[in-house]
């Protein structure tokens, strides 16, 4: 027994399994994770090595090449760039989508773990980082202090991070801008050499002082005694009395020959909350644990954590990831509904019987809720791209049950009792609705299968609405005649209401029908005058083309920004302070929409993982900006930038860069840049290049916040040793090098205990004797004989300029010369730059690409189109195996022209530009499209079978299709409707799809109406004149 | 003993055969899927693309008494629903076993 046999038998059992779905897809929904996107597999991998006291050139030639030289032969590498600055080294390995991570990330540990040997001795072991979606942070926390500002690291460590810590699902809680507690030994050097003392001798000896030895057991009586040296400090000052010498027979105790500094890091990295000297907590999520949720929690706790901190201590939340995601899916949720609104309106006004209408509309939620199901069996979360799926389907998934209901109802109006109409009603339109289907799944399931970036996005929405469409196919051909079965009456009685609303509506109708018939009557007559119109629309379309820009993805208003800006290389921390606080204080007074704003200034802390990671200094100031929700605002985010990036240009000349990015911290939605990546090895020859680029891209329209990547050349003194002299002396590089190292940046000599804590204890020369070139050249070094030296004896202290960060791609030196793009389509920028760079005169050895958001979008769009060809194909073999012809499904494709018409000609209209939302929105048109084509030649060639004349089934056909084809084109096009005039939170990414679709189908389906019969007409008179011939040649071949 | 051949739009089906039952017409010989078109007019059940409709065929084998009451029912059935098509032809048994 058929599907819909059994579901019409057996209404309680088809009403329960629907009953059962929708409760599990409840369940689901209700167990779902909100989250912005999907889960996107990361495709990033860190190394990250620390060699302090280096500079860049060292780095990079001892650290940073021989790692790259093996992790280049990793498979499955896209990219490898690195970046050597001062004290680390971090490599990042982009590799191509869809490989497995874990094993990649093993992979590159083996490699690792065979070029450990080849790096020096001081350099840490390489530390491999992962990179997800899930690393952004989810929340920032500011912190304000005034007298606890010296302990603020450990009240923040033991108030806040730790019990942060604890909540489930948090990855991680680490603190920036508060300086963390540490013992210095500063000593100085003239009375050290006065005791023939050196820093290293004083160093080992409070390390070989600051000791708990167990002294193992042993027996008194009956009794065993354990014995234990307990010699650790007590107290940072018992250090002073340690004997670290004797001179003329009375012991040299450590306060003669140093002070002993107990307070803070002497560079630290400085946070300043609203203007107030503070700190920051960034809070990160564990991997695949729940933003929001956690988020919650985490705020949920504020209140109780700011009890425990001292009362001038204060918390506040710096940007909230989780309140964007909270709105944006808020605003999608809203879209959904009134979808479905809309839909549930047209369904009526066509169809106006409450009855089909309900039988109709509630295969909505079924196929809607279904869909969960499979989210929560698979791990996905709500999230943009599935909630929007769900928009996108709620128009389609009617389609099927309205194709149904229709012909069920005409077999009632024929006399059928409601129980038969359902079952052969159904039985009829079967196929028919299982090919359309099939159609639609030809368009979507390819998305499952792209790859790259868009691929991680669209995979989503692929399943989701193939689930979607079967879901609601299952339901046309079993719930759907089953409820017509029950709900369907032979007597259709009309009430009051139903005689004073639908008279005119069905008037309307009719005469709307009659209309078109007009108009078809004169369009089959004038066919070549249709064909000119027709192929006229569509070329002159495709000179829009030119006036519509291209760009990647449109940015997003999500109210945050973040803003680096950097003063001249080598400035002191005080000055940037300085200029960052006035500018701080200008933009908020200026911009009222600013809710919060922070910054931090000065040189992370190394084992400050996620500070280090991001560029820092005394001179670069990093800002995060938080505006109200856009919806509270007349400014949008991208104009404030605008006028931001002015106020830098125009009243602070002392920022060297300033750089302003819309979109806080996710990858996608910022403002689109576009990198030029010049490679060559020279310095001085990429350096011009890069300042002939800037100058240029300057100059082009539409561009701002032009960027070169590396840094000013850094002034550091170096010290030239003469290998020669320090062989007389009984010394060698290292050595002295060592020694050096020693006195400035200071000697680790052990750690200090204090309440389960460790902080370190440093030898070094008090500051006072660290200031001028001569404390340098005075450093006495004593060889292994015990004789000391001047180092102004055996080398020669110079000052150099070296390059700060150098950063190289794929193993070739790089400079990046970066723009935003700002209010133009970026292909404008393109082309005018692409025309510049052919007139610069480039040396030799060096070469410009184009990468950033242009490469993304160059790749994205290839793949799209790839898709696009793929799916065309797939479509048209689903249409020749239905209609058993080659030349139907042809003359039904011609509707995908002036579907991309539709769409040029609404983006042109629109003003919005051909990205990868938009183009999705294209593809998508290509099966609803070619349904209303299918509806409409499947009536036409009907009508012939039963016998009609070509011309007199092409009218009857379309009028009687005109209705069907409309109503469908409703649903669709008003489901899309909410999307493309969202203002909500995250709107803009998905109106330019909406737009598209909108334009595409209302502009191809009223084409489609006149052009396809119109050549249907010519094909199958075509057809006939063949066969009257065929048909001549056989009668005389007969005489 | 006459027999009677109803050929008739298979949403007829459940009708006649009660209408059957309650004329005391116990045996019934039925065809489903057949397929065919009327003499004069009304839509050809073919079962395909172009005429999707199909018809049953019911063959009973009834006493003479009961003919004229069954034809009655019959022709009620056919005109309560005119455009469904209904058809009944009755003739002589000769033998049976």
């Amino acid at each position: 027994m058929s599907l819909y046999g059994s579901a019409v038998k057996r209404p309680i059992m088809t009403t329960l399994c629907f009953v059962a779905v929708v409760i599990m897809g409840l369940f689901s929904l209700n167990t779902l994770p909100i989250d912005l996107y999907p889960d996107i597999e990361t495709n990033t991998l860190m190394v990250m090595t620390t060699y302090t006291g280096a500079s860049a050139a060292d780095i990079e030639q001892n650290v940073t090449r021989p790692l790259e030289n093996v992790l280049n032969s990793v498979s499955d590498l896209k990219h490898i760039t690195s970046k050597s600055r001062e004290n680390i080294s971090v490599i990042t390995l982009e590799f191509e989508y869809g490989e497995d991570i874990d094993v990649l990330t093993n992979d590159v540990r083996d490699k690792l773990d065979m070029v450990s040997s080849m790096l020096p001795d001081d350099a840490e072991t390489p530390i491999i980082f992962k990179f997800s979606t899930d690393m952004i942070p989810i929340i920032l926390l500011s912190v304000k202090a005034d007298e606890s500002m010296p302990g603020l690291y450990k009240i923040l460590d033991d108030a806040v991070a730790n019990p942060l810590a604890r909540v489930s699902g948090v990855g991680s809680v680490s603190i920036s801008g508060a300086p963390k507690r540490e013992i210095h030994v500063y000593v100085d050097p003239a009375r050290l050499e006065a005791y023939g003392l050196s820093v290293e001798q004083i160093g080992s000896l409070i390390g070989a002082e600051n000791r708990n030895i167990p002294g193992g057991s042993f027996d008194i009586g009956s009794d065993t005694y354990s014995l234990r040296v307990q010699g650790e400090f007590k107290n940072s000052e018992d250090m002073a009395n340690i004997v670290v010498g004797s001179s003329g027979g009375r012991n040299v105790y450590l306060r003669d020959v140093a002070r002993i500094d107990d307070s803070l890091e002497e560079r630290t990295q400085e946070t300043f909350n609203d203007g107030e000297r503070g700190a920051m907590i960034v809070v990160q999520k564990q991997s695949g644990a729940n933003s929001v949720e956690i988020s919650n929690k985490v705020l949920k706790m504020l209140p109780t954590l700011q009890k425990r901190l001292p009362s001038d201590v204060q918390l506040g939340i710096i940007a909230d990831t989780s309140d964007n995601i909270r709105n944006t899916i808020a605003s999608l949720v809203e879209t959904v509904l009134y979808a479905l609104l809309f839909v549930v309106i047209v369904v009526f006004f066509f169809l106006g019987r409450w009855r089909a209408t309900l039988i109709i509309t509630i295969t909505i939620p079924i196929s809607l809720i279904a869909s969960f199901i499979y989210l929560a069996a698979t791990g996905n979360t709500l999230n943009i791209v599935s909630l929007s799926a769900l928009s996108i389907s709620i128009g389609m998934v009617v389609d099927d049950a309205i194709v149904v209901l229709e012909n069920v109802t005409t077999h009632i109006e024929r006399g059928s009792d409601p129980k038969q109409a359902a079952v052969h009603g159904t039985n009829e339109v079967a196929v028919s609705v299982v090919a359309s289907t099939l159609t639609l799944i030809a368009v979507f399931f390819p998305l499952t299968l792209v790859t790259g970036m868009t691929g991680v996005l669209f995979r989503q929405l692929g399943w989701m609405v193939t689930i979607m469409m079967i879901i609601s196919t299952v339901c046309a051909l079993s719930l759907t005649p089953m409820l017509c079965s029950l709900l369907l009456r032979r007597q259709n009685s009309h009430g009051k209401f139903y005689t004073l609303f639908f008279t005119p509506i069905n008037r309307g109708l009719d005469a709307f029908d009659n209309g078109y018939a007009r108009l078809l009557t004169f369009v089959v007559g004038h066919k070549m005058l249709t064909f000119i119109v027709c192929i006229g629309i569509f070329v002159g379309s495709l000179f829009l083309m030119k006036g519509v820009g291209t760009e990647f993805f449109p940015t997003n208003d999500d109210g945050r920004m973040r803003v680096s800006l950097e003063l001249p290389i080598g400035s002191r921390v005080e000055t940037a302070k300085d200029a960052a606080s006035r500018l701080a204080r200008e933009w908020r007074e200026k911009y009222p929409e600013i809710m919060v704003l922070n910054y931090t200034t000065g040189t992370a802390s190394s084992d400050n993982t996620f500070a280090s990671l991001s560029d820092n200094g005394p001179h670069i100031i990093s800002m995060n900006v938080r505006l109200t929700d856009p919806g509270d605002r007349d400014r949008k985010i991208t104009e404030i930038a605008e006028l931001m990036r002015r106020d830098i240009k125009e009243r602070y000349p002392e920022f060297k860069k300033a750089q302003v990015s819309v979109g806080g911290m996710s990858g996608m939605g910022g403002q689109a840049t576009l990198d030029y990546e010049i490679y060559g090895y020279d310095f001085a020859e990429t350096d011009s290049t890069a300042q002939l680029m800037k100058k240029m891209l300057e100059k082009i329209p539409g561009t701002a916040d032009v960027i070169i990547s590396r840094a000013d050349y850094q002034p550091e003194y170096q010290v030239d040793f003469d290998r020669e002299k320090l062989a007389m002396y009984g010394l060698n590089l290292s050595t002295a090098a060592n020694a050096l190292r020693n006195r400035i940046n200071g000697q680790l000599a052990s750690q200090f205990r204090e309440d389960g804590e460790e902080y370190d204890i440093k030898v070094m020369y008090a500051p006072e004797y660290r200031t001028s070139i001569e404390d340098i050249e005075n450093i006495l070094i004593y060889n292994a004989a015990g004789k000391g030296v001047r180092i102004k004896d055996v080398g020669e202290v110079v000052e150099r300029f070296t390059p700060p960060t150098i950063e190289r791609k794929d193993r070739e030196r790089i400079v990046t010369v970066s723009t935003v793009v700002q209010d133009v389509p970026m292909s404008q920028i393109v082309e005018a730059a692409s025309a510049e760079i052919e007139k610069l005169d480039i040396p030799q050895g060096v070469s410009i690409q184009l990468a950033g958001s242009y490469e993304d979008q160059q790749d994205s769009f290839k793949d799209l189109l790839t898709l696009a060809v793929l799916i065309v194909i797939l479509v048209y073999i689903v249409m020749a195996a239905q209609f058993e012809s080659y030349t139907y499904p042809a003359i039904i494709m011609t509707s995908l022209l002036f579907a991309f018409s539709g769409v040029f000609i609404i983006l042109w209209l629109s003003g919005h530009t051909l990205n990868v939302m938009s183009m999705i929105g294209a593809i998508m048109l290509i099966g609803i499209v070619v349904k209303n084509g299918i509806v409409l030649i499947d009536y036409i060639s009907l009508n012939r079978e039963r016998g009609m004349s070509i011309r007199r089934s092409v009218i009857d056909g379309g009028r009687s299709r005109l209705r069907p084809v409309v109503m469908t084109t409703l649903t669709t096009i008003l489901g899309m409707v909410p999307m493309a005039v969202g203002t909500g939170q995250g709107a803009e990414m998905w109106r330019p799809m909406g737009t598209a679709v909108i334009g595409g189908l209302t502009f191809s389906t009223i084409l489609t109406l006149l052009f396809v019969p119109m050549l249907y007409c010519v094909f199958a008179h075509q057809g006939v004149k063949r066969q009257r011939k065929a048909h001549a040649r056989e009668l005389a071949k007969n005489k | 003993m006459k027999t009677i051949f109803i050929a008739f739009d298979q949403a007829h089906y459940d009708h006649i055969v009660e209408m059957l039952e309650r004329s005391n017409c116990r045996g019934f010989t039925s065809w489903q899927d057949v397929r065919g078109r009327g003499s004069v007019d009304g839509e050809p059940h073919y079962g395909s693309h172009a005429w999707p409709s199909e018809s049953c065929a019911i063959l009973t084998v009834v006493e003479d008494s009961r003919v004229a009451g069954v034809l009655e029912r019959l022709r009620a059935l056919d005109m309560e629903r005119p455009k469904l098509g209904l058809r009944a032809f009755v003739w002589n048994v000769e033998q049976s076993i």
